[in-house]
């Protein structure tokens, strides 16, 4: 029965995928404690089609959206090589569905954190250096119709990422005070800053170490870590070219293309 | 208009006797320009009392703030030296205040012209603004708000810095240690340097000096959130420290 339903779950998510056709919600199916075990039959298909995991997001970082979909805790997805798109590169039309966007702080690791217990020291030390980046996350539950058990089955709810181009060691940023801004072409559309992601990127991505050894995959020497939004989403539109700047760690940008193009 | 002296009354009672009034524009047909009227005849009066003008402060300053208001530019209201708080503001003096981040300039020559106002600066700090509508449920329109001075109650600002670029600092509230607000000061017009040069515009047309020691308020860089009785409030900016209130 419960099997069924997780099956279910995952196929009409992996269906969305392949043919770019958001789905139904998967909660009717699964409810938040299946979740992750849907997000997992996601990542062993993927695997299986030869998709090379770089790392891993995690959501659900603020207490506002934590309140909405009525999360108690954050959550995770995984990165995959074929969704990250250089500094300035146009995303093309339909790769991400329902794209919406948000700046945030990458963590790329040079030492594996095996830990179920992290701690900030095992953190910082294994952290090589943090880029700023622009996250498009996309769902593949029509019109954005989630609760916590639709986004967790969903990877999170990711869709592509950018990366700056310029690292940055830690102890050169103030990741908890770094001021955000978020443009489209030149208009501001989002403000926030670091202490918006949990108090501290560094937070997140601490609780993220946590839960993925707990989980038997923990994270692993140059996997990147996308630490949570620092300010409000914003829905990206073809033919959008947005800008994040992230005081002390520079800028990136990413550009989407027309749909006629 | 109705008479400026009246509604100036109106304001004024109701902050003296903390209790909220309908707004003026619910009975008296106030355009822009005799709003600013009502707000000049308040503080002329508080000046005459021998308060001493402080500055002045920006509101709607963020684009959201503007398209809810639907209004294409920032307003202004005049601070004075009573509005400045030490280190405590008793709230039980208040009708419903709130509190806000703030990025504060400090005006170290006379500002004779927009122009000046850029060589003008002799320093830059966190702040905060703590606003209390006169009017009922905090509603107002354009020329209410105008007319109750921007809804200023209170300001405090930290340490002075030498100017430098303040256009996407961090900035974090909070009250009692729990982070309330986060935000960049970015949300201040893009850069609270545009909210001073409109306020040395705004002071000029209005023939208002700024001068050496005067503070200019920018802008929130969040929204404001209600201040409580009995709660310690710390706005915290990138590279400018903080600053605290105790109510």
């Amino acid at each position: 029965m419960t099997e069924t339903s997780i099956a279910a779950a995952a196929d009409r998510l992996l269906e969305a995928h392949a043919t770019g056709v958001p789905c139904a919600p998967v909660r009717d199916l699964i409810g938040p404690d299946d979740a992750y075990t849907v997000q997992r039959r996601l990542t062993e298909r993927w695997l299986a089609e030869g998709r090379r995991p770089v790392g891993r997001k995690t959501g659900l970082t603020s207490p506002a959206v934590q309140r909405q979909l009525g999360a108690d805790s954050p959550g995770f997805g995984t990165l995959w090589a074929d969704t990250a798109v250089p500094d300035g590169a146009e995303i093309p039309a339909g790769s991400v569905l329902q794209g919406h966007a948000q700046a945030e702080v990458a963590l790329v690791l040079e030492r594996d954190l095996p830990h179920e217990r992290t701690t900030a020291a095992d953190l910082i030390r294994a952290t090589a250096f943090a880029l700023p980046a622009i996250e498009v996350a996309g769902s593949r539950v029509r019109d954005w119709d989630v609760a916590l058990a639709d986004t967790v089955a969903d990877n999170a709810s990711s869709g592509m990422y950018v990366l700056g181009n310029r690292p940055v060691p830690l102890d050169r940023v103030d990741l908890r005070l770094c001021g955000m801004v978020l443009e489209r072409r030149g208009e501001q559309v989002s403000t926030g800053t670091g202490a918006a992601c949990l108090g501290h990127p560094l937070n997140a991505a601490l609780w993220l170490a946590g839960t993925l050894a707990r989980a038997g995959e923990p994270l692993r020497a140059g996997d990147t870590v996308l630490t949570g939004a620092l300010g409000p989403m914003v829905a990206a539109v073809p033919g959008d070219v947005l800008e994040a700047r992230i005081e002390g760690l520079g800028d990136v940008r990413v550009a989407f293309a027309k749909e006629d193009s | 208009m109705s008479d400026a002296e009246a509604l100036a009354d109106r304001l004024e009672t109701a902050a003296r006797d903390v209790r909220a009034i309908p707004k003026l524009t619910g009975a008296a047909d106030l355009d822009v320009a005799d709003a600013y009227t009502v707000q000049r005849t308040v503080i002329d009066r508080r000046l005459a009392r021998g308060e001493r003008l402080a500055g002045v402060k920006m509101g709607f300053t963020s684009r959201a703030k503007m398209i809810q208001m639907g209004v294409h530019d920032v307003i202004w209201g005049l601070l004075t030296d009573a509005m400045l708080v030490e280190s405590r503001i008793d709230t039980g003096r208040l009708i419903h205040p709130r509190i806000e981040p703030e990025i504060a300039y400090l005006i170290g020559r006379p500002v004779r012209s927009p122009a000046d106002v850029d060589a003008a600066v002799a320093g830059v700090a966190v702040g905060f603004e703590v606003l209390d509508s006169r009017y009922e449920d905090f509603a107002f329109t354009l020329p209410d708000v105008i007319a109750d001075n921007a809804s200023a109650a209170g300001y405090g600002v930290g340490a002075w810095h030498q100017p430098r670029d303040v256009s996407n600092v961090g900035m974090l509230m909070e009250i009692d240690g729990r982070a309330v607000q986060t935000g960049s000061s970015a949300a201040i017009l893009g850069d609270p340097m545009r909210s001073l040069r409109a306020a040395a515009r705004l002071c000029g047309q209005a023939g208002i000096a700024l001068e050496p020691g005067h503070v200019v308020l920018a802008g929130a860089a969040t929204a404001a959130v209600p201040l409580p009785a009995g709660a310690h409030v710390r706005v915290t900016a990138s590279g400018l420290g903080s600053v605290e209130v105790t109510t």
